[in-house]
C-alpha cells in the first residue's frame, strides 16, 4: 500500500471520516504536478502546443472515467467535468427537469439523499415540479416495490444514490435501472461515495446519469463528472452557460491538473492492489464492529452486509451525542452525520429516515476506515471508544433536547 | 524553443501558488465543513485565502464567495441576481462581453428578461452616455466586462458604475482579465459583483471568487450542504483556494512594478511592428490591459478576390515557429466565426476572422519579444507568397 505522510500532521488524531473527504494519494498528486507547472495550457486553446497537450491529457483522463464505469468505449463525450458531484447533482436534477418539462414534472428520490440531491429538488418544487420521496425501510434500502407504485406517467427522474453518504448502504441500482427503463423513466445515481470501492456499470445497471467525485477516492477536491448517457440520448439543459465547454453541458476552463488526478486516481482504486485493499479495510470495520457491540446499547445503522467496504455507522444508547464527538475530538477524527451538515447541531435525516428516535440520531458516530488506517490505529480507536462510551455512561452528560431541523 | 504568448487564456502556477497548494494537498486535506481538527485546519485555511484574496480587491473578507472559476462567477452574478426577482426585469451587458456573460443573458432572455446590448466604439469602448441612455426603471443589473480578453480594452467602470448604481440597478463587473494586471479598488469603485479567476493571475485552473458587497441580495446556483454562506454548495476545493490566495498576495505585492513591465515589453512589440502594414492593433491604444497587443491581419497587396487570410492561418504558422498566441479568447477559438468582438467593433465579416491575439506575462522576456516580431514577419511573408 502507498506510503502516505498525510496522516503524520496530526499523529495524535486517528483519521476515519472518508466520507467526508480522504487524504490525497501521494501518486495522484504527481500524476496532476507537471500540470501545474510545465503542461499549464488551456484545454480549449485549440492552435498550439501548450493547448493541445491540456487537451490530450483531459481526453486520457475522460477515457479512464469512461471504462471505470463501463460507459460506451467508443464516446467518451459521456463524461461531463463538474467542480465535483454537487455540481454534478444539480446539473443532473436541474439539467434533466428543464429539459423534459414537457414530458412530465414528477421526479422521485429517497428520504435519505445527500442534500446535493434534496436541495435541487426543493428548488424544482418552488418552479411547480412535484417530487416524492420515498422513504426507506429500517436498514437504509429502498423498496423496490415503493418505488414501481410512485412511478407516473409524468415522471421524469428516478435519482437514487448508489452508497449512502452517512451508513453507507449500497441500493439495488441494478434493480432500480431495470425498472426504470422497463418503465421509460430516467435514472440517476449519486455514486460520489461508491466510484471505486464497489463495481459500477452504467450498461448492466441502466443508469442514464451517474454524480462522481474524486475527493472520496484519495484525489483532490474541487473536481466531478456527471455520466450522460448518450445511446440512447440523454438530453440535459446545461446550468452554467459561456465558452460551450464539455459539448456545451458545462461551460468553463477545465481544470487540467484536477481531471488528471481525478483520473489517477480512480485508476488506482481499480487497481488489483487497492481492490485488495478494500478486502483488508472491511475486515478492519468488522473488527471496529465486533469490539464496540459487546458494550451494548450499540445500534448498527444500515443494512449489515449491504455496506461500502469501510463504512460503520452506529447510535449510542445512554450518551449524549455532542459530549460523545466532544470527547473524542482529540483522538478520533469522525463525524455525527455528512460533513456538509455537520455544522448543524440537529440529527442527521439519514438516522431519522431509518426510524431512529432524535435523541438515538444524535449520539451516532460515522465511520470509514480507509486506504490509509492500520489495524494498530483500529485497536486504539476500540480502546478510546470503549473508555469514553463508558465513562459518558457513568458520568454526569446528560442527554440535552434537540430542537427540531429547521430545513 | 517555446516561447508561450497566450497569458490571456491562461497562465502557468506560479512557485508560491504551487508550494501552498502542495501543502493543503499533503498536510492539510481534511473537509472544511468537519467538525473534528481536521476540518478546522482545513477551514482556516479557506479563511485564510479569502482574506488573501479580498485584499488584491480591498473588499471585506467575509464578501468573497470562492467558485469554480470565472464562467460560475459571472453565472452566479447574472442567475443570481435574476432569481431575486420573481417577474423577469431587465438586464444591460455591452457588445464585447465573454461568453459566460452573452450565453448567460441569453438564457435570461428565453426566460422573459428584456437584455440590451451596449454598443462600442471602434476601439472597443462604450461610451458612458449609451449606457444612461439605456438605463430604464427596470433595470435590474448592469454587467460590464472589465479589461476585455481579445482586444486588450479597459472600460470606464468608474463612471459605468456610478451610472448603473445611480439608476437603482446594481453593477456587475467581470474582472477575470484585469484582477492582479490592474490595480482594483472595490472599497472606492461603484462595483456591487465582481467576478475572478485564478487561472488569469498565476493561480490554479478551477477556481474563482466572485466579490458580492455585503448587504447584496443574491440566489444560489447551486443547493446541497450550504457551504459559501450558502451561495456556492459544494466541498470547497482547499489546496485550489490556498493556491488562489498565493497567487493574490503575489499579485498584490507585484502590482506596482510587474504591470508596467508588462507594459514595456508589450509597447516594444508594438513599436516594432509599426512598420508591419499588416497588422492592425485593435482595442484602445490607451485604455488597455497592461500585457495586451492584438492585432487584425490586413493583408492589402493581395487580389480582392482571393480568399482572406483568417487570424487562425497566422496563429498555427506561429505556432510551427515555437509561438503559443492566440486568435481570440480561448474558449471561442475552435470555432472560425467572425468575432462577435471585432464585429461589435465595426469590423466587417472578413476583417473579424482576422484577429489575432498577443498577451505577455511573467516569464516574458525582451528576447522573446523581438524574436516573435521576426517570426511575424517570417509568417505573414510566407503566407502571402502563398496566396
Amino acid at each position: 500500500m502507498a506510503n502516505n505522510t498525510a496522516n503524520n500532521t496530526h499523529s495524535q488524531l486517528i483519521y476515519l471520516d472518508g466520507h467526508a473527504t480522504t487524504p490525497l494519494d501521494a501518486r495522484v498528486l504527481n500524476a496532476m504536478l507537471p500540470y501545474l507547472t510545465e503542461q499549464f495550457g488551456n484545454s480549449s486553446s485549440q492552435s498550439h502546443r501548450y493547448g493541445w497537450e491540456a487537451a490530450a491529457a483531459v481526453k486520457q483522463a475522460r477515457q479512464v472515467l469512461s471504462n471505470a464505469i463501463g460507459a460506451s468505449s467508443d464516446d467518451p463525450s459521456e463524461i461531463i467535468f463538474t467542480s465535483g458531484a454537487t455540481e454534478a447533482n444539480n446539473l443532473a436534477l436541474k439539467g434533466i427537469a428543464e429539459a423534459y418539462f414537457q414530458k412530465g414534472r414528477h421526479l422521485i428520490t429517497l428520504q435519505t439523499e445527500h442534500s446535493a440531491v434534496l436541495e435541487p429538488c426543493r428548488y424544482l418544487e418552488r418552479l411547480g415540479f412535484e417530487v416524492t420521496y420515498l422513504p426507506v425501510q429500517p436498514d437504509g434500502l429502498l423498496d423496490i416495490h415503493l418505488l414501481a407504485e410512485a412511478i407516473r406517467p409524468e415522471t421524469v427522474l428516478v435519482s437514487v444514490m448508489a452508497a449512502n453518504s452517512e451508513i453507507g448502504v449500497l441500493q439495488p441500482l441494478g434493480e432500480i435501472g431495470a425498472l426504470c427503463r422497463e418503465r421509460g423513466v430516467l435514472f440517476h445515481t449519486d455514486a460520489a461515495q461508491a466510484i471505486g470501492k464497489i463495481p459500477l456499470d452504467v450498461q448492466a445497471m441502466s443508469i442514464d446519469l451517474m454524480s462522481l467525485t474524486a475527493h472520496k477516492l484519495y484525489g483532490p477536491k474541487g473536481v466531478g463528472a456527471l455520466y450522460v448517457r448518450r445511446r440512447p440520448r440523454v438530453q440535459l439543459a446545461a446550468q452554467l452557460h459561456g465558452g460551450g465547454q464539455e459539448q456545451g453541458l458545462r461551460s468553463g476552463t477545465l481544470a487540467t491538473h484536477q481531471i488528471v488526478g481525478f483520473a489517477r486516481a480512480v485508476e488506482l482504486a481499480d487497481s488489483p492492489e487497492e481492490q485488495e485493499g478494500l478486502a483488508h479495510q472491511r475486515q478492519l470495520r468488522d473488527r471496529l464492529w465486533s469490539a464496540l457491540a459487546p458494550l451494548g446499547g450499540i445500534h448498527l445503522n444500515g443494512h449489515p452486509t449491504q455496506r461500502l467496504p469501510g463504512s460503520l455507522n452506529v447510535s449510542v444508547e445512554g450518551v449524549d451525542g455532542a459530549a460523545l464527538l466532544l470527547s473524542l475530538r482529540s483522538q478520533v477524527a469522525v463525524s455525527s452525520g455528512s460533513a456538509c451538515g455537520s455544522g448543524k447541531t440537529a440529527p442527521s435525516h439519514v438516522l431519522l429516515a431509518l426510524g431512529r428516535d432524535r435523541a438515538l440520531a444524535a449520539a451516532s458516530l460515522r465511520f470509514c476506515v480507509g486506504r490509509f488506517n492500520t489495524e494498530a490505529e483500529i485497536d486504539q480507536v476500540i480502546d478510546q471508544i470503549s473508555v469514553t462510551i463508558r465513562a459518558l455512561r457513568l458520568g454526569d452528560f446528560k442527554p440535552r433536547e434537540i430542537k427540531p431541523k429547521q430545513d | 524553443m517555446q516561447i508561450y504568448l497566450d497569458y490571456s487564456a491562461t497562465t502557468p502556477c506560479r512557485p508560491e501558488a504551487i508550494a501552498a497548494m502542495q501543502e493543503v494537498l499533503t498536510q492539510g486535506w481534511g473537509n472544511p465543513s468537519s467538525l473534528h481538527e481536521w476540518g478546522s485546519r482545513s477551514a482556516y485555511r479557506v479563511e485564510q485565502a479569502r482574506w488573501e484574496v479580498a485584499q488584491l480587491i480591498n473588499a471585506p473578507t467575509e464578501s468573497i464567495v470562492f467558485t469554480s472559476g470565472g464562467t460560475e462567477s459571472n453565472n452566479l452574478a447574472l442567475q443570481g441576481v435574476a432569481r431575486t426577482f420573481t417577474a423577469p426585469q431587465h438586464l444591460i451587458i455591452s457588445a464585447v462581453e465573454h461568453s459566460a456573460i452573452t450565453k448567460t443573458a441569453a438564457m435570461l432572455e428565453r426566460q422573459g428578461w428584456q437584455v440590451t446590448q451596449l454598443p462600442v466604439d471602434g476601439a472597443g469602448r462604450i461610451d458612458p452616455k449609451t449606457l444612461e441612455a439605456a438605463l430604464q426603471s427596470n433595470t435590474a443589473l448592469v454587467s460590464i466586462i472589465y479589461g476585455q480578453s481579445e482586444v486588450g480594452t479597459l472600460q470606464p467602470i468608474e463612471a459605468l458604475g456610478h451610472l448603473a448604481q445611480q439608476a437603482g440597478a446594481l453593477f456587475h463587473t467581470d474582472a477575470v482579465q484585469a484582477v492582479g494586471r490592474v490595480p482594483i479598488d472595490v472599497g472606492r469603485l461603484p462595483i456591487d459583483l465582481l467576478s475572478m479567476s485564478a487561472h488569469k493571475l498565476y493561480g490554479p485552473q478551477g477556481v474563482g471568487a466572485l466579490y458580492v458587497k455585503p448587504g447584496l441580495a443574491l440566489r444560489p446556483l447551486m443547493g446541497g450542504g450550504g457551504q459559501e454562506q450558502g451561495l456556492r454548495s459544494g466541498t470547497q476545493p482547499v489546496a485550489m483556494i490556498a493556491g488562489f490566495g498565493a497567487a493574490a498576495v503575489c499579485a498584490l505585492a507585484e502590482i506596482d512594478h510587474e504591470p508596467p513591465r508588462l507594459v514595456k515589453l508589450r509597447d516594444r512589440l508594438l513599436d516594432q511592428l509599426q512598420s508591419c502594414p499588416t497588422l492592425k492593433l485593435t482595442g484602445d491604444p490607451h485604455h488597455r490591459l497592461p500585457h495586451h497587443a492584438s492585432f487584425c491581419l490586413q493583408l492589402s497587396n493581395i487580389s480582392s478576390n482571393a480568399p482572406p487570410i483568417s487570424g487562425r492561418t497566422l496563429v498555427k504558422q506561429m505556432n510551427l515557429a515555437g509561438i503559443g498566441i492566440s486568435a481570440g479568447s480561448a474558449c471561442n477559438s475552435g470555432k472560425i466565426q467572425p468575432s462577435p468582438t471585432l464585429t461589435a467593433m465595426g469590423y466587417t465579416p472578413h476583417l473579424a476572422q482576422a484577429g489575432i491575439r498577443i498577451t505577455v506575462g511573467q516569464q516574458t522576456t525582451e528576447a522573446d519579444i523581438d524574436w516573435t516580431v521576426t517570426a511575424l514577419q517570417q509568417a505573414i511573408a510566407l503566407l502571402t507568397d502563398a496566396q
